[in-house]
């Protein structure tokens, strides 16, 4: 056996054995520890939801319980509802995009021999700083070519931070796709269109939909490009942001708001992951 | 038809490649120029909104001369003490997750658990780690009940250590993630084979898994040192004003209009994350890439 051991690495067999040992002692804290850390994701989550039934929020201590924050979240001060609309609005639209511009590239894209330069650049803002991009568009776009921001820029910034996550629910599908199948369609007879719209579009139909929701809530839950792409317009989460970086801070609305988004977008990504991911058990 | 239909080459093109071309040409233009024109930007003045195009290292000089230099040095510190802390808690994990782990539903739960978040608003999730742990937050309030402290902790928020603590969440699964896709491909014939010819687990580990799941451990080093360097969130809310990082100094800037310092301060983050990737691209140049690790989508 020692005879295996090759140069470099630890001769005695012993000490193999030792060491063989520890790591498998050391496995279920790994794992402890693996968990711990996803805990930590979740431990906000649920204080989150937890603080805004609680009637003293600030204190981090979850009784007297109360509902007193939703109640004045709807019937008191309203000025949520202009952002939450726009947010609402802009995530559509980007989900649309999204949708669109997932399905042309991401059906081409495995069929493509020389496909690697191409996806990096695609999926090139998740390599980038989410803040150095929303700078460096801001500077393009209004200081170089002047153009005023508005509503564009925020759909325009959305629009580059979720499309490489579209685009990559889009291949998930799309790599699987069988290429024989759209050809023995041509073969069949069927036009272009037939086939894009018969063919492809019902197979690749998880691909399209997981990208429209993730489109949708990667722009409805945006804020750091949206910081800089923006002309004074509210969405959402920068209300929420402004809000609750300000020392006197609206409760009803981080907390009572926050925990309806957060549990609305969990329902949303859960539907989306269903549908990208069941199918390929059942095959 | 035919008046439907008057470029067949157009057709043939859009039946080969759709409109990946057009779609591709608008990306780069739109996006990728603006993004790389950073650097450019940091070699101009500005007045207003307006840059002034003659070149100057006005903007260079003045954040080395200020506090945008320490700032950039204590993100990347702390940034790369993260990254670092990720990848020692997340390789375990993920070793277990694509090799171990043996019941459907508690794997099915944990990828639901680590895909959630990346969703969700970090805002709003992160500024509860205010009430926590503040100085009358819910830690401190336990702690003093139960006697085991007589004056309230002030270091758990707003201090470097509860900025560390609070990427630790937000980011684990961007470090899991590349991790459990690249150690995933590795054939269990191979590990099997490493056992059967009297390799054990440390043997099988040093010199099979680790080597095959390098294109991950590169992924997830740079998928989480990447946006941690842009986080706008976390130092903001659980460092407040003690812990300045990138988001804060760039904030900042731009409240004053420095353009040009804003500038030079997000190309010398671009450069360092730039440089930085390529480093460890040419790393795994042997190994086969970073595009190894997308094959893992395919199965």
């Amino acid at each position: 056996m020692t005879a295996l051991s090759t140069p470099g690495t630890i001769r005695s067999r012993r000490g193999i054995m030792f060491v063989d040992r520890m790591m498998r002692a050391a496995r279920p804290f790994g794992v402890a520890i693996g968990y711990l850390w996803v805990t930590l994701i979740y431990i906000p989550i649920v204080w989150l939801a937890v603080m805004s039934v609680s009637s003293r929020p600030l204190t981090g201590v979850p009784y007297p319980l109360s509902l007193e924050w939703y109640d004045s979240l709807f019937s008191g001060d309203l000025r949520w509802l202009p952002p939450l609309e726009r947010s609402l609005i802009l995530g559509i639209i980007v989900s649309v995009l999204c949708m669109i511009a997932a399905t042309m590239v991401g059906r081409v894209l495995p069929q493509l021999r020389r496909r690697g330069g191409l996806l990096a650049a695609f999926l090139a803002p998740l390599f980038v700083p989410a803040l150095v991009t929303g700078v460096s568009m801001f500077m393009f776009y209004r200081a170089l070519i002047g153009l005023k921001l508005g509503d564009w820029s925020l759909i325009l910034a959305h629009f580059v931070w979720a499309f490489p996550f579209a685009l990559l629910a889009m291949l998930v599908v799309s790599s699987r796709f069988d290429i024989r199948m759209s050809e023995a369609a041509s073969d069949l007879g069927a036009t272009n269109w037939q086939r894009f719209w018969q063919i492809e579009v019902p197979l690749l139909r998880p691909g399209i939909i997981a990208s429209g929701f993730f489109g949708f809530l990667l722009s409805f839950n945006e804020l750091p490009l949206s910081i800089y792409m923006r002309a004074g317009q509210m969405t959402l989460p920068l209300h929420l942001w402004a809000e609750s970086t300000a020392h006197q801070s609206s409760i009803p609305l981080i907390y009572g708001m926050s925990t309806l988004v957060t549990f609305v977008s969990i329902i949303i990504v859960v539907v989306a992951l269903r549908l990208l991911f069941f199918r390929k058990e059942q095959q | 038809m035919v008046f439907l239909n008057p470029f067949p080459r157009l057709r043939r093109l859009a039946a080969r490649g759709g409109f990946i071309a057009p779609f591709t040409i608008v990306w780069v233009l739109g996006v990728l120029v603006p993004v790389l024109g950073v650097v450019v930007f940091s070699f101009f003045d500005s007045r207003g909104v307006k840059f002034i195009f003659e070149p100057t290292l006005y903007a260079y000089e003045s954040t080395f001369s200020h506090a945008g230099w320490q700032v950039l040095l204590r993100s990347v510190r702390i940034t790369a003490t993260v990254t670092v802390i990720e990848l020692i808690v997340a390789y375990p994990f993920a070793l277990w997750l694509a090799k171990s782990a043996r019941s459907p539903l508690l794997k099915l739960v944990t990828f639901a658990a680590l895909t959630v978040p990346f969703f969700l608003s970090p805002a709003s999730r992160t500024i509860v780690w205010r009430v926590i742990l503040g100085k009358n937050g819910l830690i401190n309030t336990i702690l003093l009940e139960l006697s085991i402290i007589s004056e309230p902790l002030d270091w758990l928020l707003f201090s470097e250590p509860a900025v560390h603590f609070g990427f630790f969440g937000p980011y684990f699964p961007n470090m899991v993630w590349p991790l459990f896709l690249s150690i995933t491909l590795i054939d269990d014939e191979i590990i099997e084979a490493s056992r059967d010819l009297g390799g054990g687990r440390f043997h099988t580990f040093w010199h099979v898994i680790l080597p095959l799941s390098l294109p991950g451990i590169v992924a997830g080093v740079i998928f989480t040192f990447v946006p941690m360097m842009g986080d706008t969130v976390v130092p903001q809310t659980v460092g407040g004003g003690a812990v300045l990082m990138l988001s804060s100094e760039i904030n900042s800037l731009f409240s004053v209009l420095n353009y040009p310092v804003a500038a030079a301060v997000s190309a010398l983050a671009l450069i360092l994350v730039a440089v930085f990737q390529l480093l460890m691209v040419l790393v795994l140049r042997r190994t086969g890439g970073i595009a190894h690790v997308f094959e893992g989508l395919r199965r």
